[in-house]
């Protein structure tokens, strides 16, 4: 027979087309295990914030209050005990040092699954420059969405860019030292706990709470304007959803004067008048905060501080500001009942 | 813009889309200029003289098309040849000069001139030297297209590194249409994989332990000196083979085929072939323009000799502005002339041995004496100093066996590479008798899928890139 080394047009085109169809596939097959390896190279993130694997396990629109902000969030926020004490659902999503562009990402990123009735944002963080020292912890364990894609370009400093869009890039050498546990995060993404973005602290540093350390933050004017435009679109983004916004600044021994947190609030109120801001850096004592006891660092309480004040917080929300729990699902009200108990137990130890 | 980098992964795929899908008459426009962005990537001073070499080499050529006219062609390598002096030796010359004086009591302070030297300068040089050359030997055509000239001396592929292309070779495949071919392209692509496999998961890591070691030889035990020295033998192999493979792939996936520059060197069974198959477009650059010139095997063995030891002192100074070049080679030179003149007493020896020729034991000892020879030689071209390269080699004479001291690489990045060099070891005795590429697209589609994926994802996770690795630039690149 024959043989035909140039086969005819016509029948050159259906080989064409299925090769390209094998090519699109082969393409996509290769996307997925590339996504499968980030997975399992990526570290777990399970505490100092950003903890979006156990975020995303929570139900959806199950959540009262989100708690945003910086280490002052999730090292002050027990929200275990705020539910505890008022029966409000919540989750803290702040960040290690984290600049208010990345929290505005977070946010919208948030609200794709949960309808809170309040966002409590600590506001330490309209001090911060506009990269602070952990960008990539705070941006690589978001989840890969259009505000992933938002944080990377507007928050991220151009350097990092390229991790933060493929993170083989940072944590490709991990393969060393990768278990099961890394196999089995990447297998089951959303991994419930009951730390709920909470970081306990479990010790007093020597020296601490003896005395405040009262010094205003420097920012430079940049710096700062830029931070009131991200608060902007925060404030924007909560009253397109109906959601009260709550300025807060936490009890700290690392504090700056009273005069510094009115300036805030009054540069918060000339972008929108109805935003609540509440500067409790000082008020240990009304909180019922000893300070060499429920300090960590001077900055931020410890586990013991952290459950004073959410108890406090709790009946401030309900009795204060008047915020209403949610109903619960059965399911869901008894993983909650079960995450007091749990922290009961871990805080009686 | 170096293949492994960002931009060209997005440089690539657009100027191809664009090459395949314009029509024919453009197409060299959108190559030539595709080549231009390319190369100003490095730098947009770096442009204006590349232009000017092919502006002066395609004058040259117009000048001498039809006509023998000697003073042209010796006016144009003079002018190629001072350019290169001037941006790559004035500052060794000065400082030889410096020492010279030294010598006679002089004591002379030698300025240091600050230039950069432009990327892929000794590569495209010796491409127009060829052309011109080749022109006035009647060899290839003076080109009237002056585009096309200009893309023969600027293609992306190889403008950086090479290979080192001819016109005869190089010059015909712009007049073709290259339409798209699957297996061409997808050949193309499987072997820019290979190579940066070779780059990212065995150069880059074997670097690592190489450049600890060199960095203080002292330090290291004559075991670990020795290892060294053949992880740098593997590194450069791995290295440039590597560029070349990315080059050759590039330019394959358009439907181009660039001159081979390498067929498996360390299973040479000697330095004289050993150097027929390494760096090829080199060695036959050098062959054929200075060799064959001066004169040669054709006047006798001793000048054959002597011709020998220039070509291989050239081709050292052409590697690089410094006297462990120099020394690099004239080694290579002399382990040929000696190799030459002990040809018969080794072939008396193994005879009395009864091993025969073409044995299994003769080959092995001739590929690992060549091996460990070569390996002697590149000592020198690693090292910054001539003190530096004999450190290394006393120390594995005289050292201590071994001293517990970090080589810079821990257990699991040593085995990943061992398993690497396994993968390459046999790679390469495949590739002694089949094509590399040929082998890979007869592979059933499973197979190659599976062949794609252990290489990318071997690259990704073992390559050295990103966060706290040292990505090291290629050998041959943007020094050369």
């Amino acid at each position: 027979m024959e043989s035909h080394p140039n086969p005819a047009p016509a029948a050159k085109r259906p080989r064409r087309r299925r090769e390209l169809l094998f090519a699109i596939a082969f393409l996509l097959v290769t996307a997925l295990l590339l996504h499968f390896a980030a997975a399992v190279l990526r570290p777990a993130q399970t505490s100092y914030g950003s903890t979006w694997s156990a975020f995303l396990a929570e139900p959806e629109d199950s959540l009262d209050v989100i708690y945003l902000g910086s280490s002052f969030a999730y090292c002050d926020i027990n929200p275990s005990i705020v539910y505890e004490h008022s029966g409000l659902t919540g989750y803290v999503m702040g960040g290690s040092e984290q600049p208010l562009s990345i929290t505005y990402w977070y946010l919208r990123e948030i609200l794709r699954t949960q309808s809170p009735e309040a966002v409590v944002l600590e506001a330490t963080s309209l001090y911060f420059k506009r990269y602070q020292n952990y960008t990539q912890t705070n941006i690589v364990p978001m989840p890969f969405s259009l505000n992933k894609l938002g944080a990377v370009f507007t928050a991220a400093e151009p350097e990092l860019r390229l991790g933060l869009l493929f993170d083989l890039y940072f944590y490709h050498g991990r393969w060393q030292e990768l278990g099961r546990a890394d196999v089995k995060k990447a297998l089951f993404p959303h991994q419930w706990d009951e730390k709920k973005g909470f970081t306990p602290m479990n010790e007093v540093l020597e020296g601490v709470g003896e005395a405040p350390y009262v010094a205003d933050r420097q920012v430079s004017g940049e710096d700062y304007a830029n931070n009131l435009f991200w608060l902007e679109k925060v404030i924007g983004l909560c009253r397109e959803k109906d959601i009260r916004l709550i300025l807060t600044v936490n009890p700290s021994y690392t504090r700056c004067t009273p005069e510094a947190y009115a300036s805030l609030a009054e540069d918060v109120h000339a972008i929108e008048p109805s935003v609540e801001f509440y500067d409790w850096s000082a008020m240990f004592e009304e909180i019922g905060l000893v300070p060499t006891l429920h300090l960590y660092d001077g900055g931020h309480l410890n586990q013991d501080g952290a459950a004073v004040f959410s108890a406090w917080l709790g009946g401030f929300l309900t009795g204060e500001l008047g915020l209403t729990p949610r109903a619960q699902t059965a399911e869901n009200t008894a993983a909650w009942q079960s995450c007091v108990a749990w922290w009961e137990d871990y805080l009686a130890q | 813009m170096t293949f492994l980098s960002l931009p060209f992964f997005c440089f690539f795929p657009i100027t191809a889309l664009g090459y395949f899908c314009l029509p024919r008459r453009v197409k060299n426009l959108w190559l030539l200029l595709a080549s231009w962005f390319f190369y100003l990537w490095a730098r947009p001073v770096y442009l204006s003289l590349l232009l000017f070499v092919i502006a002066a080499s395609y004058l040259t050529g117009r000048l001498l098309a039809g006509r023998r006219k000697k003073g042209v062609l010796a006016l144009c390598l003079a002018v190629l040849g001072v350019l290169l002096f001037l941006f790559k030796y004035v500052n060794f010359a000065l400082s030889l000069a410096g020492q010279a004086l030294g010598l006679l009591g002089l004591t002379v302070s030698m300025p240091v001139l600050e230039l950069v030297l432009p990327v892929g300068i000794s590569f495209y040089l010796f491409q127009a030297m060829g052309y011109v050359i080749d022109v006035y030997r009647g060899k290839a055509e003076a080109q009237r297209d002056f585009l096309r000239y200009a893309l023969f001396l600027s293609f992306f592929p190889q403008v950086v590194s090479g290979p080192i292309a001819r016109a005869d070779q190089l010059l015909p495949q712009f007049d073709r249409p290259h339409p798209f071919q699957w297996d061409a392209f997808r050949a193309g692509l499987f072997r820019f994989l290979w190579g940066a496999f070779k780059k990212m998961v065995l150069a880059d890591q074997l670097a690592v332990l190489v450049n600890t070691v060199f960095a203080a030889p002292e330090s290291y035990g004559a075991v670990q000196l020795a290892g060294a020295a053949v992880a740098f033998s593997l590194q450069i192999y791995c290295d440039f083979s590597a560029y070349s493979d990315m080059a050759l792939g590039t330019a394959g996936a358009m439907g181009f085929t660039l001159m081979e520059n390498f067929r498996t060197p360390y299973f040479s069974r000697s330095i004289a072939e050993f150097w027929r198959r390494w760096h090829i477009s080199l060695s036959s650059w050098f062959r054929d323009y200075l060799y064959i010139p001066l004169g040669g095997s054709r006047r006798g063995t001793a000048r054959k000799y002597v011709n020998v030891l220039i070509v291989f002192a050239v081709s050292g100074l052409w590697h690089g502005a410094a006297m462990t070049f120099v020394v690099w080679g004239v080694l290579n030179g002399l382990y040929q002339v000696a190799g030459a003149l002990t040809q018969p007493l080794r072939d008396r020896a193994w005879a009395a041995l009864h091993v025969s020729p073409e044995g299994k034991v003769r080959r092995l000892v001739q590929v690992g004496c060549t091996f460990v020879l070569a390996t002697i030689a590149w000592v020198f071209f690693k090292a910054s100093t001539l003190e530096g390269a004999l450190a290394v080699l006393g120390g594995i004479l005289r050292g201590p066996l071994w001293v517990p001291l970090s080589m810079g690489l821990n257990r699991w990045d040593l085995l990943a590479v061992a398993a690497g060099l396994l993968l390459l070891l046999l790679v390469d005795l495949r590739s002694v008798n089949h094509s590399l590429t040929g082998g890979y697209l007869a592979l059933p589609r499973p197979g190659r899928w599976a062949v794609l994926w252990v290489l990318l994802f071997a690259c990704l996770i073992f390559g050295s890139y990103g966060t706290g690795y040292d990505a090291q630039s290629f050998l041959y690149g943007f020094s050369f």
